[in-house]
């Protein structure tokens, strides 16, 4: 077939500035292109090429950062270029305008985001946009749900595409390509001797960090040696410095155990940071999709403690290869989890090991690659409406104001809700809740094998 | 010719008080080539190194004017370069008109942000520091309200609107909140922490009580009115941003203004004048409300607003967020007494605030 596939506005692609969706997008191009005929279009910059051909994929790229305009050029190039299919990553608003244009093709959606609710699309744009598109998929069950949620006629067109990671390039602290790079790292910032607790994303208050570093002090007082590793890009930015990254170096300066903050890492040298870490922390506190940083962990063989939160806990089994945290908001609850994974060292090792087989069975491009083939062999089998609609007035009635209520994402809480000395009872705690995790992590390995069935 | 990005620039003990980097200074005298005007003299007036902004007065052939190097985004600055057009152009307010480049654009661009060139309005005249000066200024921003009602902005402009987003400043607060709780929790020795950690679960419980109120007022109705409808909040305005000139009251510096339900700016100004008071004065808070109505007719629904808006922790909030960058610094003497300082005003706001509830309903 011949495929277009039309990245965001933000970020070019190839992910010379990171992003999730440029990354997953050129994690699979490889595989894809073996079969198809591809042109990505995507945002114009300055150290690329507006027109190239690169590995037998065709490149596009046209003014973007803000939608409006993108969209315009996403148009204008749909007006003398035709596909058989058009696979349009998270941006369910370009559907009906591309639509317009190209009355013959399949639309497919990648999404990566909420980007159905109220204050992304109006209900009647994103009606039109479901009956339009032949599939779409979904970096994870969360943002599918949430988007049968609001749209139940969704339902069967909905597939969960997790994305990848290259478990060549995240390899763990033990591989013999890692190993020096573990060590120098390590003697670097004098942490030879030290468990490193690794937290990778950005800095801002829904990421959470913050409560990671309330966490430690007690965490300290019962294990021996630990240090932590904040890598966040916007740690040292001098002029830019956020009110929240202001906070969170107010906190780690008062910290017991050694902070090292990284700022800025290369996106291609991320992996050497897994690679001399010891347990990985995801904190956030709002409804993810599903981060990728998991993959990167469960490739670099760390046990993860992460959130209840949005799509993360998809790819954990509670006592397998980590532990998730009910209620972010709590730091206790990170003390209470990283204990458990920090009193028995062993249990800790095979719980990254775990991580790791996870990566190479489930979490690999090609198996990305793999899903995405099928999926759009299913959207081409799937029949377009004869039905023509004109979508004319729809787009001109389209205001810029969607939201209806505003306060729907705002749970406020009661002062002085957190009660810090919740932790003491953890190592009692601990034999009763490993019998109760292996439990869950029965039901919860049903489940897992149930979902890859689909 | 120079091609880099104009970006924040560092100040220290050897530049002096307005200093610019060399190549935005080029930068300038390349904008200025592509204006029909011929420069006798400029200075600079304002700089913003941390943000990498700066103001020059500039003497041209065709009479004083300021030259603008904009900090923020481009398409921010077009959506604020576009309002004061409008304002200027086709609503004939009091704001500076923009002189435009000889291809008849509003702007340049250089170094990745956007150059303009004003008017520079004299002589101009900041209003006596009383109520009759804040009544001035009250007047003048409600004049300013109502007349940026309307404004579409261009195409390639962003939209900058804090209309939507009343809610999520409010949490905002309220998260801060506890920042500075376990800020002051975790530099508990520092002279400040005491009292800061005497009083935050009061302010608190303020912020949270606003925010209840405010889930609960006409917010949600009256922000589906839309954007334009609203008009814009100027986000900076003051005493030297609202001054007197020969025929009234000028605005200026525009370049922060945003869509909202623009009574923002009212609460600010009180707020920021009962603060300089050090204590509520209910004559000054009436008044200066009454001079906006007079310009910009209240509604009983954004006088609800306005009052909710006002029972924020507003000045605890402002003074002390700066504790997260140097708490080992902030959180000294002074910093003990502002605190006590700030505690007894707000103890006079609480009846004022109750007043005004009680007279507006008797209308």
């Amino acid at each position: 077939m011949r495929i277009l596939m039309i990245c965001t506005e933000k970020l070019p692609v190839p992910p010379i500035r990171g992003g999730a969706i440029q990354t997953y997008l050129s994690g699979c191009l490889p595989y894809l292109k073996q079969e198809h005929e591809i042109t990505v279009l995507g945002v114009t910059d300055p150290s690329l090429p507006n027109k190239e051909t690169v590995d037998d994929v065709n490149y596009v790229r046209v003014d973007g950062k803000i939608f409006e305009l993108y969209m315009e050029g996403v148009i204008e190039f749909l007006q003398s270029n035709e596909f058989d299919l058009i696979h349009i990553f998270n941006r369910p608003r370009l559907v009906i305008p591309v639509r317009q244009v190209a009355p013959n093709s399949k639309i497919t959606l990648s999404m990566h985001n909420d980007m159905f609710t109220p204050a992304k699309i109006s209900s009647e744009e994103g009606t039109a946009v479901i009956k339009e598109v032949a599939l779409i998929s979904t970096v994870s069950d969360y943002i599918g749900e949430q988007i049968q949620a609001l749209y139940p006629q969704a339902k069967s067109k909905v597939r969960t595409i997790y994305s990848g990671v290259d478990c060549d390039r995240f390899l763990p602290g033990e591989h013999p390509k890692m190993e020096k790079i573990r060590q120098s790292i390590r003697r670097k910032h004098g942490l030879e001797n030290k468990t490193i607790i690794l937290f990778a994303g950005r800095l801002s208050s829904n990421k959470g960090v913050d409560r990671l570093l309330r966490a430690i002090p007690e965490l300290a007082k019962k294990h021996k040696d630990l240090a932590l590793v904040i890598v966040g890009s916007n740690w040292f930015s001098q002029n830019n410095v956020t009110d929240y990254v202001a906070y969170v170096r107010a906190l780690a300066k008062k910290l017991p155990i050694p902070v090292v903050t990284t700022g800025f890492v290369a996106p291609q040298e991320i992996q050497n940071w897994f690679a001399a870490a010891d347990i990985f922390v995801c904190t956030s506190i709002w409804q993810e999709p599903l981060a990728r940083v998991h993959y990167e962990a469960m490739a670099a063989g760390l046990p993860i403690v992460t959130t209840a939160r949005g799509g993360n806990p998809e790819v954990m089994i509670q006592g397998e290869n980590g532990y998730i945290v009910q209620h972010p908001e709590d730091p206790s609850q990170f003390t209470e989890k990283l204990s458990l994974l920090l009193s028995d060292r062993t249990e800790m090792k095979k719980m990254g090991e775990r991580g790791r087989e996870f990566a190479l069975s489930f979490y690999q491009w090609d198996r990305v690659g793999a899903d995405i083939l099928a999926f759009w062999k299913g959207a081409q089998e799937t029949l377009i409406s004869s039905e023509k609609i004109d979508y004319t007035d729809l787009l001109n009635n389209s205001s810029t104001e969607r939201v209806t209520n505003y306060f729907q994402h705002m749970p406020i809480e009661a002062p002085s809700m957190i009660n810090q000395e919740k932790v003491e009872t953890v190592t009692v705690k601990k034999k009763k809740e490993k019998k109760k995790e292996k439990e869950k992590t029965e039901t919860e390995n049903t489940e897992k094998e149930k979902s890859e069935k689909k | 010719m120079v091609n880099s990005m104009i970006v924040p620039w560092e100040i220290n003990k050897s530049t002096h008080e307005f200093f610019v980097p060399e190549y935005i200074l080029s930068y300038a005298q390349e904008v200025l080539k592509h204006y029909d005007l011929s420069v006798k003299s400029i200075e600079v007036v304002t700089t913003k190194p941390d943000k990498g902004g700066a103001i020059w007065k500039i003497d041209t052939n065709n009479g004083p004017k300021s030259l603008k190097l904009l900090h923020r985004r481009p398409t921010r600055s077009l959506f604020s370069l576009g309002a004061q057009e409008y304002l200027s152009l086709v609503q004939e307010a009091r704001v500076p008109p923009i002189y435009k480049i000889k291809s008849g654009e509003n702007y340049i661009e250089a170094g990745g942000k956007l150059w303009f060139i004003a008017e520079w309005i004299e002589p101009l005249q900041p209003v006596t520091k009383d109520l009759e000066g804040a009544k001035q200024l009250c007047y003048a921003l409600g004049e300013f309200h109502r007349l940026s009602k309307g404004y579409i902005p261009p195409a390639q402009a962003e939209i900058a609107s804090r209309l939507y987003k009343w809610p999520k400043s409010y949490q905002k607060m309220v998260e801060k909140m506890d920042w500075f709780r376990q800020i002051g929790t975790a530099y508990k020795d520092m002279p400040a922490s005491p009292a800061l950690l005497a009083v935050v679960d009061q302010f608190e419980t303020q912020a949270i009580e606003s925010y209840r109120r405010l889930e609960a007022s006409q917010y949600s109705n009256l922000v589906k009115h839309g954007n334009d409808y609203w008009g814009l909040v100027h986000q900076d305005y003051g005493w030297s941003n609202g001054q007197m000139g020969k025929d009234g009251m000028w605005i200026i510096d525009l370049d922060g203004v945003a869509y909202d339900i623009p009574i923002r700016d009212l609460r600010k100004l009180i707020s920021g004048t009962m603060a300089d008071l050090k204590y509520w004065d209910i004559t000054w808070v009436k008044e200066m409300i009454q001079s906006y109505h007079e310009a910009n007719p209240i509604s009983p629904e954004v006088y609800e607003l306005l009052m909710i808006d006002l029972s924020l922790p507003n000045e605890f909030y402002k003074n002390i967020k700066e504790v997260v960058f140097e708490p080992e610094n902030f959180l000294d003497e002074q910093t003990a007494t502002l605190i006590q300082t700030i505690v007894e005003t707000d103890k006079t706001k609480w009846p004022v605030l109750q007043k005004l509830q009680d007279e507006w309903k008797g209308r």
